[in-house]
């Protein structure tokens, strides 16, 4: 493909979590052909898995991502009630969904502010220069920064309290967790909680000012350019509202209506994995409907998730707050299901808020003292599935195991590949609407990322290696794939032409 | 009494990803006392807890520049690194925390060293190091102690350097 088309890359996506590509291939007359996202992938994973105890799983599960670490500590742990066929206690099952959605509420507000922050609260068209943390503290003020950062650290020491680190819980046990929480340590988490639903509110609130009441912003999330009518999953409850730690996937077509509603365990009847010969990327899709290519529409198996997907996914939210800023939404957007890409800000900032009420539910929960915490497994080991909904979508954890328990199989499906063909659909979209030889700038480039950073894809399941100091480099290349010019953002922001 | 910090960055169970934790393991063990160890396998924001309260911190990590081969060392100090600004392609990495952390007033090192490594293999999970990088072991806990420990190594530590916590 390469050796006769144009080609353009941006590498290094920036301010993704961990590495990523865009590579934008342009025809003879210059406009874009075709686009895709590159992320590196884990290799050996299987392999280093097979022989190990399952017991060890979410450890090392935990240890490979650096982004999410408790997301596939908890997909693991389930993963483990499962293979042991162990049902754990009430209160251990409140201890678990209080610290995942302590972990939601962190890892939200990090993208909300930091990551997705330079494109909406700065702005789309701000320099490239203040499209940065930087510039979402100077546009939000300092003392909003302090409290970001404050809120975080006391979540953090809450992770701290109940998994022993915060980076990499030791928390989830098959059948249980490994400690119980103590009536102060109940104390604090109530303490934490009501100032994260006052924090996750003021930041709906900062969203609305510095977003919501931009009518260019708004037009633009509604733009057809960042629109893909596909497909969404997301784990719902009994009454089809959104739960990050437990329930049923629903997936539900693009006109909104359910298509399914399973469990765990039969995952593999809905979900397979398409393979492109340009990518190390997988793409997930439903395997009834089938792999039709990167096309959106109800004939095509492509799906996604995350907070954009869970909430067109769901009915709704089993929190006042987040259910009113939920209809809010879905009438701003003009109703249900919301297919626009950039509205995936907007969506997170609620479940933002849902994360904090529940965990201020949670806190409240008279069972969470209970020092009966885990169930003992003594059924044979086999087989088990664990699902969460991962801050970036859907994570599944999949592992088979011998009678001693230990990992004769194991299989991960993250939430970016659930979400690897709408992004590619998105960011080739978005470079054919506004990408061609001769538009090629910075502001333009940035749209293109927008559309990719909007999934908050996370490739830190590769590796958080520095991502070296090289400027971004967009190359471009002629039909007989020689050099015909490099285009490179310097530093400065500013954009050079060699 | 100021502060010396070893912030390494890197993660044991992916090949030469592991190199940052196998130099915290040695340096602890050679220099424990007189520097604060800490080992980090997180990215993004989890590394502003690392980068405040202390006056002298020193990064191990390795790099993927594609453009040095592996096991290449390089060092990076404050003034070259300190006028990155915005629209840096690093997303919210290292360098960002350390800006954020001294806009919002926290208290962050005067002095900042970036050691890093050029890796050949970062994906693999359970790989081992390659040698190039092992290699590189020995040298830059040559670097660490020549210039922030009084402990100076004498060569058959130094050799050892690649046995690992």
């Amino acid at each position: 493909m390469s050796s006769t088309a144009q080609r353009i890359t941006i590498d290094p996506v920036t301010r993704l979590e961990g590495h990523g590509k865009i590579e934008i291939f342009l025809n003879e007359s210059g406009q874009v052909d075709r686009a895709f996202f590159q992320i590196p992938e884990l290799r050996g994973f299987e392999k280093f898995a097979e022989g190990r105890p399952a017991e060890d799983m979410p450890q090392i599960t935990s240890r490979i991502c650096g982004v999410c670490p408790t997301a596939h500590h908890m997909a693991s742990t389930k993963a483990l009630d499962a293979v042991y066929k162990v049902t754990p206690p009430p209160a251990a099952l409140r201890i678990r969904e209080l610290f995942y959605n302590v972990f939601m509420v962190e890892d939200h507000s990090l993208h909300i502010y930091f990551l997705g922050g330079p494109d909406f609260i700065v702005g789309p068209q701000a320099p490239a220069g203040e499209r940065n943390i930087l510039g979402v503290i100077g546009k939000v003020g300092v003392e909003v920064g302090q409290k970001v950062v404050g809120m975080r650290r006391k979540l953090r020491e809450l992770l701290a309290l109940t998994g022993g680190k915060a980076g990499h819980p030791v928390l989830g046990l098959p059948g249980g967790v490994a400690k119980r929480i103590s009536k102060e340590d109940q104390a604090q988490f109530r303490a934490v909680a009501n100032e994260a639903v006052d924090f996750a509110k003021f930041t709906l609130d900062v969203f609305d000012k510095l977003v919501l009441k931009r009518s260019d912003y708004v037009e633009l999330i509604l733009s057809d350019v960042f629109t893909h009518k596909t497909y969404y999953m997301g784990t719902v409850d009994g009454s089809n509202r959104i739960n990050f730690y437990d329930g049923q996937l629903r997936v539900v077509k693009p006109d909104g209506s359910e298509y399914a509603k399973f469990g765990a365990g039969q995952y593999l009847d809905y979900v397979a994995e398409h393979v492109e010969p340009w990518s190390y990327v997988k793409f997930s899709y439903l395997k009834p409907v089938g792999w039709k290519g990167f096309v959106d529409g109800a004939d095509s198996g492509v799906y996604s998730v995350a907070p954009l997907a869970r909430l067109n996914a769901a009915d709704g939210f089993a929190t006042p707050g987040a259910q009113a800023a939920y209809q809010q939404y879905v009438e701003t957007l003009h109703g249900k299901p919301v297919h626009h890409t950039l509205a995936f800000h907007w969506a997170r900032a609620i479940e933002l808020l849902y994360a904090a009420e529940r965990m201020k539910e949670l806190a409240d929960n008279k069972e969470l003292t209970d020092p009966n915490v885990r169930t003992l497994p003594t059924e044979v080991p086999t087989e088990g599935v664990g699902i969460v909904e991962a801050p970036r979508g859907t994570l599944i954890h999949h592992y088979v195991t011998d009678e001693n328990g230990l990992i004769r199989k194991a299989n991960m499906i993250v939430a970016t590949t659930n979400n690897a063909a709408r992004i590619a659909m998105s960011v080739e979209k978005a470079a054919k609407g506004l990408v061609s030889r001769d538009h090629i700038s910075d502001g333009v480039l940035n749209m293109v990322e927008m559309a990719f950073r909007a999934y908050d894809p996370c490739n830190g399941c590769a590796t958080h290696s520095l991502p070296g100091s090289m400027p971004l480099q967009i190359h471009v290349r002629e039909a007989d794939g020689s050099t015909a010019g490099i285009l490179r953002r310097d530093l400065d922001g500013s954009i050079t032409r060699q | 009494m100021p502060v010396t910090r070893l912030l390494a960055l890197g993660n044991d169970i992916l090949a030469d990803d592991a190199f940052g934790i196998r130099v915290a393991g040695e340096a602890r063990r050679l220099f424990g006392g007189q520097m604060d160890v800490v080992e980090s396998s997180e990215a993004g924001m989890a590394l502003l807890d690392h980068v405040q309260n202390c006056d002298k911190l020193i990064v191990v990590d390795t790099v993927v520049t594609g453009q040095a081969a592996p096991g290449t060392i390089t060092v990076l100090r404050n003034e070259e690194f300190q006028t990155v600004p915005g629209g840096s392609p690093h997303y919210v990495g290292l360098f960002e925390a350390l800006q954020l952390a001294g806009k919002l007033g926290l208290h962050v090192p005067q002095e900042v060293t970036i050691i890093t490594v050029e890796a050949a293999d970062t994906f693999t999970v359970g790989g081992p190091m390659t040698a190039a990088v092992e290699a590189a072991m020995a040298p830059v806990l040559d670097m660490i102690s020549g210039q922030y420990t009084q402990t100076p190594l004498s060569p058959p530590s130094s050799q050892s350097g690649g046995t690992g916590d």
